[in-house]
C-alpha cells in the first residue's frame, strides 16, 4: 500500500464554527493521506466532524459561521485550502466529486435530472450539448438507471430514493474524477438499496480506478468496502488502521464500542446489543483531556490530565489512547 | 400541465357563481326601491309609480327569481326592452356618476389599468432585485440598508408619503402635476385631433406618434407610480430576501458548488428559480390590488381611476355602484389568480407534473 502514490495529503486541518454559545471546535487537527485507487472509510457518530472534514477540504462549509483556521490539503501539489476560488472550482466536480446523504434535498427540485447530471460536463469541459447528453445517457446506464434517455427529462421528485442516489453518483462520476467522496450515501436508503449502492460503487471504483473516501457511521458497511479506516471522535482522529486489523484488534475503546454495538449473526439472540452510554461532546475549546474519557469503560486518571495524541501501536495502526485495552494497562 | 390548466379553468365558473351569490346577497340589504337602480335610470318619487316599477322588475318576488332576473335582465312589458342583467354587461345605474355603472367602469378602468401597468414594473423589478442583493450580501451593508428601507416602507402610510411627494414635486418644484392629463391634451381629445384607441394614454400617444402627449401622460403617472412602488417594495423586498436566504441554505446549493459551478451561476441557475416561486404569488395579489383601484393613491393625486370613483360612490351611499365595482373586481381577481396559478405551474415542475 505504501508503494502507491499519495494523491491527497491532509495535514492538521482545523475547522471552527461561531455560534451564539461560543466557538465550536468541529475539526481539531485532522491529518490523513489517501493513495491512488485506495478506499478509505471514515467512521464515527453523528457530529464527530466527519462531513465537516470533507467539506472543509473543498471549502464547501457555509462561511460564516464556519471557518477553516489551520491546516493544508495537498492535492496534486496544490493546497486546496490556499488556491483561489476559480482554481478550486476547476477541481470540484471534475477531479474530486462528492455524493451526499439525502439525494432528495441535494437535487434541485426545479431542474431535470438530465440538466443537473450534465452540468459538471458543461462546467469543466468544452463539450457540445449533444455530446454531453450522450455522455449523460451512457453514465446513467452505467449506474444502472433503466431507460436513461427518457429519464433524463424527469425531475428529481419523479425518481425513487435509490434511483436518485444512482443519479447522484452518475452526476459525481460524469467527469471521471480521481477522488470520490461519499458522505453517508446510504443512510437515507433502505437496506436492500443500501447494498445495491455499495455494490455499484465497488464496481465503478475498479472500472474507473478512482480513490474513494466513504463516510459512514455504520461499521458494517465499511467491512467489505474499504482498505483502511479512520475513526473520528469529537473532531479528532482516534484510530487509524487497515480494515482487517481494525476489526481484529480495535485499539481505541470507542472503536471497540462501535464494533460491539453491531448486531452479529452468530450471537445469542437473547443477548442485548452493547451500546456506548452518552453522546459525543460539543467542544467549545480544544480538549485538554481525552474527549471520550467520560464515556470510556477503560478510563484511568491520566485520561483526565492530558488528551492523547495518535501513536503507532503496530505498523500502520495508530491509536490515540492512554490505555492498552487488550492488556488493560497504561501504555 | 394541460390537465392542470383545464382543471383550473373549470374552477373559474364555479368561483364566478360564488362571487355573484355574495354580491347579490349584499344587494338584499337594500330596500326594493333602491334596488330598482339595477334596472332603471330614474327611480320615481311617486309611491304608485314606484310600486309599478317594483312589480315590473319583480323586486318583490322570491329571492331566486330576483337572482335570475339580476343575472339575465327583465323585460319591460310596455317598451319590450330588456333592462338589467349582469350577464348582458348591465350592472345597473350609478346615481353618483349619472350613467350606467358599466360605462363608469369603461371610462375609469383604462386609467387604473395604465397606472397598474406602469407601477407593477418598478415594484417587481426593484423590489425583487433589492431582495436578492440583500440575501446574497446577508448581514452586509446592502442587507442592513434594505432592512431599514423596508421597515420604513411598512410603517410610513401611503397617504403621508403621497402627500409628501405631492408637496415637494408639485407644490414646490412644479415638476409633476396631479390628475391624468393636462387640459390641452383633454381639449385635443375632445376636438378629435388626438384619436384614442386603447384609452391607455401612453400607448395611444405612441400610436398617434405624439411624443408631447406621451411625455404629458408620463409626467402625470410618475408621482402615483412612485407612491405605489414605495408601499409595495417593502413587501417584495422582504419576501424575496427571506425566500432567497432559505434557498441559499438548501442542500442543492452545496451540490451545485461541489460540482464546480461558480457562485454567480449557482445563484442564477439554481437559487433564483426556486426563490422566485413565492414572488409569483405576491405578484398576483399585487396586480389584483392595483387593478381593483388604489383608493388612497388615486384620491391624493386626483387620478380618475376606479379606486377614486368607488370611494366617491361609497361616500355618497351609492351601493349599487359600489357593488357593481365589487363584482368587476371579483372577476379580475379570479382571472388574475388563474394566471398566477398557471405561472406557478410553469416555474415549479412539482406542481406541473403532479398527477393528483
Amino acid at each position: 500500500m505504501e508503494s502507491r502514490n499519495q494523491i491527497l495529503e491532509v495535514n492538521n486541518l482545523e475547522t471552527q464554527f461561531s455560534t451564539w454559545e461560543g466557538v465550536v471546535h468541529a475539526v481539531n487537527g485532522v491529518s490523513f493521506n489517501l493513495a491512488e485507487g485506495e478506499t478509505l472509510g471514515i467512521v464515527g457518530e453523528s457530529g464527530c466532524g466527519k462531513s465537516v472534514t470533507m467539506l472543509s477540504m473543498l471549502r464547501l462549509i457555509p462561511s460564516p459561521p464556519g471557518r477553516i483556521v489551520n491546516g493544508s490539503a495537498i492535492f496534486k501539489k496544490k493546497d486546496l485550502l490556499k488556491i483561489n476560488e476559480d482554481e478550486l472550482s476547476t477541481i470540484r466536480g471534475a477531479q474530486i466529486s462528492l455524493i451526499f446523504q439525502d439525494p432528495m434535498t441535494f437535487f434541485n427540485p426545479v431542474l431535470t435530472i438530465g440538466e443537473q447530471v450534465i452540468e459538471p460536463l458543461q462546467t469543466h469541459l468544452n463539450i457540445s450539448e449533444n455530446d454531453a447528453r450522450d455522455r449523460a445517457i451512457e453514465i446513467l446506464d452505467l449506474v444502472g438507471i433503466p431507460n436513461p434517455a427518457e429519464r433524463l427529462k424527469d425531475y428529481p421528485h419523479q425518481f425513487s430514493g435509490g434511483m436518485r442516489q444512482r443519479a447522484m453518483i452518475a452526476m459525481a462520476l460524469i467527469c471521471s474524477p480521481q477522488i470520490l467522496i461519499a458522505d453517508e450515501p446510504t443512510t437515507a436508503l433502505d437496506v436492500t438499496v443500501q447494498a445495491q449502492i455499495v455494490d455499484l460503487v465497488k464496481k465503478l471504483r475498479s472500472e474507473l480506478g478512482m480513490a474513494v473516501i466513504w463516510i459512514t457511521h455504520d461499521l458494517g458497511i465499511v467491512a467489505g468496502l474499504v482498505d483502511r479506516v479512520i475513526v473520528m471522535y469529537a473532531g479528532y482522529i482516534v484510530e487509524e488502521a487497515p480494515v482487517k486489523e481494525l476489526y481484529r484488534a480495535p485499539g481505541h475503546p470507542y472503536t471497540k464500542g462501535l464494533l460491539g454495538s453491531l448486531p452479529r449473526l452468530d450471537a445469542n439472540e437473547r443477548e442485548r446489543l452493547a451500546s456506548i452510554e452518552g453522546i459525543p461532546p460539543v467542544l467549545y475549546r480544544k480538549a485538554s483531556t481525552c474527549p471520550f474519557a467520560p464515556r470510556c469503560p477503560y478510563r484511568i486518571d491520566h485520561c483526565f490530565n492530558e488528551n492523547p495524541k495518535l501513536m503507532e501501536i503496530s505498523p500502520n495502526h495508530k491509536v490515540a489512547c492512554w490505555v492498552d485495552i487488550e492488556n488493560r494497562k497504561e501504555r | 400541465m394541460t390537465t392542470y390548466i383545464i382543471r383550473r379553468i373549470l374552477l373559474v365558473p364555479l368561483l364566478l357563481l360564488g362571487v355573484t351569490i355574495i354580491i347579490f346577497g349584499m344587494l338584499q340589504f337594500l330596500q326594493p326601491a333602491e334596488r330598482a337602480a339595477l334596472y332603471i335610470r330614474d327611480i320615481p318619487k311617486n309611491p304608485e309609480a314606484l310600486e309599478s316599477v317594483i312589480r315590473t322588475y319583480g323586486l318583490d318576488k322570491p329571492i331566486y327569481i330576483q337572482y335570475w332576473n339580476w343575472l339575465v335582465g327583465q323585460k319591460n312589458p310596455n317598451t319590450g326592452e330588456i333592462h338589467g342583467g349582469i350577464l348582458r354587461g348591465d350592472f345597473g345605474y350609478s346615481r353618483v356618476g349619472a350613467e350606467p355603472v358599466i360605462d363608469m367602469i369603461k371610462h375609469r378602468f383604462p386609467a387604473t389599468l395604465e397606472l397598474a401597468i406602469w407601477a407593477i414594473i418598478p415594484i417587481i423589478v426593484v423590489g425583487v432585485w433589492l431582495g436578492i442583493q440583500a440575501a446574497i450580501n446577508h448581514n452586509k451593508f446592502i442587507d442592513q440598508f434594505a432592512r431599514v428601507f423596508s421597515i420604513i416602507g411598512y410603517s410610513f402610510p401611503a397617504f403621508v408619503f403621497g402627500l409628501l411627494v405631492l408637496m415637494i414635486f408639485y407644490a414646490n418644484l412644479k415638476w409633476f402635476p396631479p390628475g391624468r392629463l393636462s387640459n390641452w391634451v383633454i381639449a385635443e381629445i375632445n376636438s378629435g385631433s388626438f384619436k384614442t384607441y386603447t384609452n391607455l394614454m401612453t400607448i395611444d400617444a405612441l400610436i398617434n406618434g405624439r411624443l408631447d402627449v406621451l411625455w404629458d401622460a408620463l409626467r402625470h403617472l410618475i408621482l402615483p407610480v412612485i407612491t405605489l412602488s414605495y408601499i409595495s417594495w417593502a413587501t417584495f423586498l422582504r419576501i424575496t430576501r427571506s425566500s432567497m436566504l432559505e434557498t441559499l441554505n438548501q442542500d442543492y446549493m452545496t451540490t451545485a458548488k461541489a460540482k464546480g459551478i461558480s457562485t454567480k451561476v449557482a445563484i442564477k441557475k439554481h437559487a433564483l428559480p426556486n426563490a422566485l416561486i413565492p414572488v409569483v404569488t405576491i405578484s398576483g395579489f399585487t396586480v389584483v390590488s392595483l387593478l381593483g383601484g388604489v383608493v388612497i393613491t388615486e384620491t391624493i393625486f386626483n387620478f380618475p381611476g376606479i379606486g377614486s370613483a368607488a370611494a366617491n360612490a361609497a361616500s355618497q351611499l351609492d351601493v349599487v355602484t359600489v357593488l357593481g365595482f365589487a363584482l368587476f373586481n371579483g372577476v379580475i381577481l379570479i382571472l388574475a389568480n388563474l394566471v398566477a396559478d398557471i405561472l406557478y405551474a410553469l416555474v415549479d415542475p412539482r406542481i406541473r407534473l403532479s398527477t393528483n
